[in-house]
């Protein structure tokens, strides 16, 4: 019989077994394919120039970042399957084959499932583009039409990054196989040597994981100026060598020391379980720290999501307080421009302000000129109530002024220091700052200051005043209708209109959904990732177990101590993480000026459900591959 | 005889394969043990002691009779009450030690009784009185790999005899060791049995280790050929058993 027909027949015997290897690679394809097709698409087109190269920037980092998601997560997959093909392959042995050619079977069986992962991550992925684009679009709220299509270049791009990726673990297994002895391959029960790790250097490394990880939470809340981008990075790299130490020290110290109080260990099934888990812990400990980092991320990026989400709606409410905001040299104009515009629309509510625009300078960096407006306080009040917006600022003395600030969508300084500022040799004390829009889109572009009527006298002096002249309008699809008659009005020295539909900032909510859609990949992917490895430890456990029901440990006993274990090795990197996504969010928080505290809460609480899903599958799963319910024993 | 019957193995039959290809591997055994024997069940290789074993010790079920084990027939029992007589009424000896090398000696040692929810002040201070018996109160705190055959069979026979069972059955113990540590082990056994602690079923093909029981029953061809008892010296046991495994001409090894 040849090789092809052999690793096929092998493939179709033990296809179940590869059930679970298939549906989690062909479910990464059918991500990157459909974010690949989703680039292509007309949508992008008909969002205009700017937003889409802004939103295709967004999804090539998607892309990438899906790709070095891909590699690991293939890396781990054949990892898991390798070691447990090895064992059954050593069979092989014995019917006389060499490593090469063993080598060269376990190559083509995996490229079987290989080619039907892609085949079945393609079909799908072309299957479900369409909700996903609709789902995407739906979610980020962009009025865009949509229409079936699928992208050629979308299906060779996927399909050849995978291929590659996928090629390279499988080229590495075949060398791992080629160049294993006998022995190896037969039986995987070697000696297991250094089950108990030192405890002075766990101390040391439990000690520093502590440290670095305090002092990246501190970096990750530090409030600052400027430096609140690197100390975001420096808080990232803190927080994940210190998650990697604790793992590596302080966890299997403290099981250590509490299999070490006998009185405590001989209780229940403690002594089965947590000298399993100490003896697990020194080859899995990478695992639960490269878990809990990817969830810390999962959480962070669905924070992210929601609060450009909000920040983005925000900002939109801010520009669109006014429809049209016109400029004039004169005052009490009011009248004439409600007529000219009610000719084709209805007004919503109006306001009027005067201003004053200024040279000046903040007082702490005078050689640089700014422009600055001001306006007079009580007219502010008055433009508050015309406008219908909330007014709760200090009447000013006549040295101080108040900041009228604007929305961002993310600041790096995350302090509140309100900046004095200069104008004609006169220091101004800015006492307050606001965001409420009060004079709207323009508000977002030209730095006002309110100051108080004398002082505003007192400068009107000497230069001249500018009026505004602000509208809403109650259909603002009919803007256009009214633009013409307020240009061509003689007093109208300048206009600014607010279309709602031509939003810039469009491509930030396209964020949204792959924030989500981020959030689910990466809970997903360390849900199985610690899913796989339990499945795959279980099967060493065999013996073990085989040699406990021997001397009449029951059923019970065992399924009550492998449900501990288990429970503890997904509970572990689940509070790890929530303890260190608080932080994480909180930094984001900050610097989004959002508060994110209900997000961080539920997806803790999402991951928390998916967890217990993973957990009783994994519990069922590992009593069976562990052989705990079987009969026979000897 | 006033003594407590253990263990009443009556009619015992043991066929392997499937229907038409079945060898019969027992043939109708009968045997009783008493509290406080020390027997030797020995018997060339293939002679099917490790099946008798198997059965007496509820790891596998005999094809006909039956297995009084303190009364109760164990060929009739499910497997939860079976699990239940294994760890309260059977210690264990196997020929390749069987300790789990995920855990120190000490705690493999008091592994069946602390998951029999025992008292841990209990578990610790029993496991110290046996570890002191089989003089391995230095090793407790060491892991199998760190520890050498006979101390590892020695800490097996801890795990046996801590929860005080009924019967202890021991499968080729000393099988995998050498000579010293066999005598070794076999001398503690021994002590123990003779403190009346231990009622033991061992089996074996060395005449040597036989010559430590108070009896020793040869199986030959699924069935039982001969007993012998022991006298007061075990040197002339030994020969006994030497002179008997001549005159069968037998292959015992
Ligand atoms: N599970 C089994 N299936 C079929 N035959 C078996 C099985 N176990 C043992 N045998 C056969 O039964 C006979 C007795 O085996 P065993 O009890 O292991 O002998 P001993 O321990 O005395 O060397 C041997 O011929 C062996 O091949
Ligand atoms: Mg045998």
């Amino acid at each position: 019989m040849n090789l092809a027909k052999l690793s096929f027949m092998n493939f179709k015997a033990s296809f179940k077994n590869y059930v679970s290897l298939i549906v989690s690679l062909a479910f990464t394809v059918l991500i990157i394919f459909n974010f690949f097709n989703l680039m292509d698409s007309s949508v992008m087109e008909s969002l205009g120039k700017i937003n889409s190269q802004n939103i295709k920037i967004v999804i090539q980092c998607v892309i990438v970042v899906l790709c070095c998601f891909m590699f690991f997560f293939i890396w781990y997959a054949t990892n898991v399957f390798l070691t447990k093909r090895k064992k059954e392959i050593g069979v092989y042995v014995f019917m006389g084959l060499t490593n090469q050619r063993i080598g060269k079977l376990y190559m083509l069986e995996t490229m079987m499932i290989g080619l039907v992962a892609l085949i079945m991550g393609i079909g799908f992925g072309i299957l479900i583009s369409q909700l996903f684009t609709m789902i995407l679009v739906t979610i980020s709220d962009i009025e865009v039409n949509l229409s079936f299509e699928i992208s050629l270049s979308a299906i060779l791009w996927s399909g050849l990054i995978y291929f590659i990726v996928y090629m390279i673990f499988v080229f590495k297994g075949y060398i791992n196989l080629v160049s294993s002895s006998v022995l190896d391959m037969v039986s995987a029960n070697r000696q297991n040597e250094y089950v108990k790790q030192n405890k002075v250097i766990l101390f040391l490394k439990a000690i520093l994981g502590i440290m670095i990880l305090i002092l990246g939470y501190y970096y990750a809340i530090k409030e600052g100026g400027m430096e609140t981008m690197a100390n975001a990075l420096l808080a990232v790299v803190l927080v994940i060598i210190g998650v990697y130490l604790l793992f590596g020290g302080f966890i299997p110290l403290v099981y250590q020391t509490l299999a070490s109080n006998k009185r405590f260990l001989y209780k229940k099934q403690r002594t089965l379980w947590i000298n399993q888990i100490i003896f697990r812990m020194k080859k899995n400990y990478r695992t639960y720290a490269i878990v809990t980092v990817l969830m810390i991320c999962a959480v962070t990026a669905l924070a992210t999501g929601v609060a450009m989400h909000e920040r983005c709606q925000m900002i939109h409410d801010f520009e669109n307080v006014y429809t049209y905001q016109i400029f004039s040299q004169k005052d009490n104009l009011q009248n004439e421009f409600t007529k000219v515009i009610e000719e084709h629309n209805d007004i919503q509510y109006s306001s009027y302000i005067e201003m004053l625009q200024v040279e000046g300078s903040f007082a702490s960096t005078t050689h640089q000129k700014n422009t600055f407006a001001l306006i007079p306080y009580s007219q502010l009040k008055e433009l508050a109530q015309d406008s219908h917006q909330t007014f709760e600022l200090k009447q000013p003395q006549d040295d101080e002024v108040i900041d009228l600030s604007h929305q961002y969508i993310l600041s790096l300084i995350t302090t509140d220091e309100l900046e004095d500022i200069q104008i004609q040799n006169q220091v101004y004390n800015t006492i307050q700052r606001t965001t409420v829009p009060y004079l709207g889109y323009l508000q977002e572009q030209v730095s006002f200051y309110c100051v108080s009527d004398d002082e505003y006298q007192r400068l009107k002096s000497t230069e001249t005043s500018l009026y505004v002249y602000n509208y809403k309008i109650e259909n603002t699809k009919m803007l256009n209708e009214s633009t013409e008659d307020i240009q061509q009005h003689q007093d109208c020295a300048g206009l600014i209109k607010v279309d709602p539909q031509n939003d810039s900032n469009q491509w930030i909510k396209m964020l949204y959904p792959v924030c989500i859609f981020m959030f689910m990949v990466f809970i997903f992917a360390s849900g199985s990732i610690i899913f796989m490895k339990l499945y795959n430890d279980a099967f060493e456990e065999k013996e073990r177990y085989r040699v406990l029901r021997k001397i009449g440990i029951g059923t019970k006993t065992l399924r009550a101590g492998v449900q501990k274990e288990l429970l503890l090795t997904y509970i572990v990197p689940f509070l790890l993480m929530s303890l260190s996504s608080y932080f994480s969010v909180h930094a984001l928080a900050n610097m989004m000026q959002t508060d994110l505290l209900s997000v961080n809460i539920l997806s803790v609480g999402v991951i928390a459900i998916f967890f217990v899903i993973c957990y009783g599958l994994s519990v069922v799963i590992y009593c069976q591959n562990a052989g705990i319910y079987e009969k026979r024993m000897s | 005889m006033d003594k407590k019957k253990v263990v009443e193995i009556k009619g015992l039959v043991k066929n392997y394969g499937t229907r038409g290809f079945q060898t019969r591997v027992l043939k109708g055994i009968d045997l009783t043990i008493y509290e406080n024997d020390f027997i030797a069940i020995m018997g060339p290789s293939g002679s099917g002691k490790t099946t008798l074993l198997n059965i007496l010790s509820t790891i596998d079920k005999p094809t006909q009779g039956t297995v009084l084990l303190d009364g109760k027939d164990v060929t009739k029992l499910k497997n939860e009450e079976l699990s239940q007589i294994r760890r309260d009424k059977i210690g264990f000896i196997f020929q390749d030690y069987n300790l789990l090398d995920t855990m120190t000696l000490q705690d493999n040692i008091a592994l069946p009784l602390s998951l029999n929810g025992v008292s841990s002040q209990v578990c610790i201070s029993k496991c110290q009185t046996l570890a002191q018996i089989f003089g391995l109160k230095e090793h407790l705190k060491k892991y199998p790999y760190q520890l050498s055959g006979g101390q590892k069979q020695r800490g097996a026979t801890c795990r046996a005899l801590i929860s005080e069972p009924e019967i202890i059955f021991a499968d080729e113990p000393t099988g995998a060791l050498d000579s010293k540590s066999s005598r070794d082990l076999l001398e503690r056994l021994k002590m123990v049995n003779d403190e009346g602690k231990a009622t033991i079923l061992m089996v074996t093909h060395d005449a040597l280790s036989a010559s430590y029981a108070k009896d020793v029953y040869i199986l030959s061809d699924g069935m039982v050929k001969c007993r012998l008892t022991r006298g007061d010296s075990r040197k002339e046991f030994y020969d006994r058993i030497i002179d008997m495994q001549v005159s069968m001409g037998s292959d015992f090894s």
